[in-house]
């Protein structure tokens, strides 16, 4: 038996099929008396076969006429110009994915923030929620019947060209909209209500540098905030709905708005 | 029909595979197969006799996604997708998946595309390391790091989604 010292990066090599056949005898003794190693190994190879079982399906679907044609020339072949839509799905499960883990990431580089600028917003746009939802006669600055002039001021302040998302296929209505102050700079809030007076609120700064997303609750059974960040603009959605409908509210405002924001 | 053609359209179920752990979307992934396989047929020639059909697709189909997501990244047109992006995640996309799945699939979505391509090469594909990283055109030291810090990664973000399930009540 070769004696050598095991890493962790056996554990890899081992799980891949690539550790020689005679250090494996070896390797898992030492894996006998590494139970932390042990361990690892072990959640590696689950995950393994997790993903495994994940995708095992695809192999077993019918593979698409479309697919099929093209190989066999029926439809003409042409300069490849990716498609629109693969790629601009990838990059933005990029952007609404990877942020989610944000303070991960940050703990894995070492930094350990505890309050990064996404805690920050969602903290800032919950306080707002929590204030101003709660305030019947008092809740907005501009009501929703005076739309264009909202829309205006509050992009003219917080310097983001805003369009008060329509949420009436989510069930609710706008109710109208302040401003506020987010960090060193202005934050606008938009307030929502369905039918029964359940109220949500979009709070969107233009102050942010980083990409992120994410769900986030300041404290239990309190509201939730979904939240986005992107190089120059934050938006969260807050609210105490059941989190999958305030997620699907949430992705539809916040496809409105960035809709709005390119227009 | 022709051999080589033959030889592609048996690769397809697998290089749907690939695209669907590199995307999510079913229909983004397709995509990505027929981005890879117009391309692949406007370069037959390239593909030398004796070379796994296997491996000249998948080399093929992973440069147009690295391509792509490095032309997305360097554009900050990321900003203008969550509209189709919001679609592609609410989707219950596949109904087959179970909550495990749909975990470990979110997961895989947010490691870096060049982790999550070398991983999955390797632990869903069953390529070997040499292989793998002639794929993807890295020395096999790289590719090493990429699958053990992918893994790293993706079982700290199942962690992270099982904390985060617990709601989180901030010390002030």
């Amino acid at each position: 038996m070769i004696r050598r010292d095991f890493s962790e990066r056996d554990i890899h090599m081992a799980l891949d099929g690539e550790l020689p056949a005679d250090e494996r005898g070896a390797y898992d003794a030492w894996l006998d008396t590494n139970p932390e190693m042990k361990a690892r190994s072990a959640r590696f190879t689950a995950d393994r076969e997790a993903l495994r079982s994940a995708f095992a399906g695809v192999l077993d679907e019918p593979v698409p006429a479309r697919l099929r044609k093209v190989v066999l020339g029926e439809t003409p072949v042409k300069t490849v110009i990716p498609r629109s839509r693969w790629w601009l799905a990838a990059a933005a499960a990029v952007l609404l994915v990877t942020g989610g883990f944000g303070g991960y990431f940050a703990g894995m580089d070492g930094i350990g923030q505890e309050n990064p600028a996404e805690d920050r917003l969602a903290e800032q746009a919950i306080a707002a929620h929590v204030i101003y939802a709660a305030e019947k006669r008092h809740a907005v600055e501009v009501p929703a019947s005076d739309k264009d002039h909202l829309q205006t001021w509050l992009s003219n302040r917080v310097g983001l060209k805003l369009v008060a998302p329509d949420l009436t296929a989510n069930g609710f209505q706008l109710v109208g909209g302040r401003l506020l102050p987010a960090g060193d700079s202005k934050a606008a809030m938009l307030l929502y209500e369905d039918d029964k007076g359940e109220r949500i609120s979009l709070f969107v700064t233009a102050e942010s540098v980083e990409n992120a997303k994410g769900t986030y609750a300041s404290a239990q059974d309190g509201p939730q905030a979904v939240y986005w960040l992107d190089k120059g603009y934050g938006c969260a959605v807050v609210g105490s709905l059941p989190r999958e409908q305030l997620a699907v509210v949430a992705k539809n405002a916040y496809g409105q708005l960035l809709a709005g924001l390119a227009s | 029909m022709d051999e080589k053609k033959a030889a592609i359209l048996g690769e397809i179920p697998r290089l749907r595979r690939y695209a669907r752990s590199l995307l999510r979307d079913r229909d983004s992934a397709d995509d990505l197969v027929q981005d890879c396989l117009e391309r692949a047929l406007m370069r037959l020639d390239n593909w030398q006799t004796g070379e796994s059909p296997r491996r000249w697709l998948f080399t093929i189909m992973h440069h147009l996604f690295i391509d792509q997501m490095r032309k997305v990244n360097r554009r900050g047109e990321a900003a203008m997708l969550p509209l189709e992006a919001g679609e592609a995640v609410a989707q219950p996309a596949e109904q087959l998946e179970g909550i495990a799945s749909r975990e470990i699939i979110d997961a895989l979505q947010a490691i870096s595309p060049d982790r999550r391509a070398a991983l999955v090469l390797v632990a869903i594909e069953g390529f070997s390391y040499a292989e793998a990283a002639n794929m993807l055109g890295v020395p096999a030291g790289t590719l090493m790091s990429r699958i053990a810090r992918g893994r790293e990664e993706l079982r700290g973000l199942l962690d992270d989604t099982a904390r985060r399930r617990a709601i989180r009540i901030v010390e002030k």
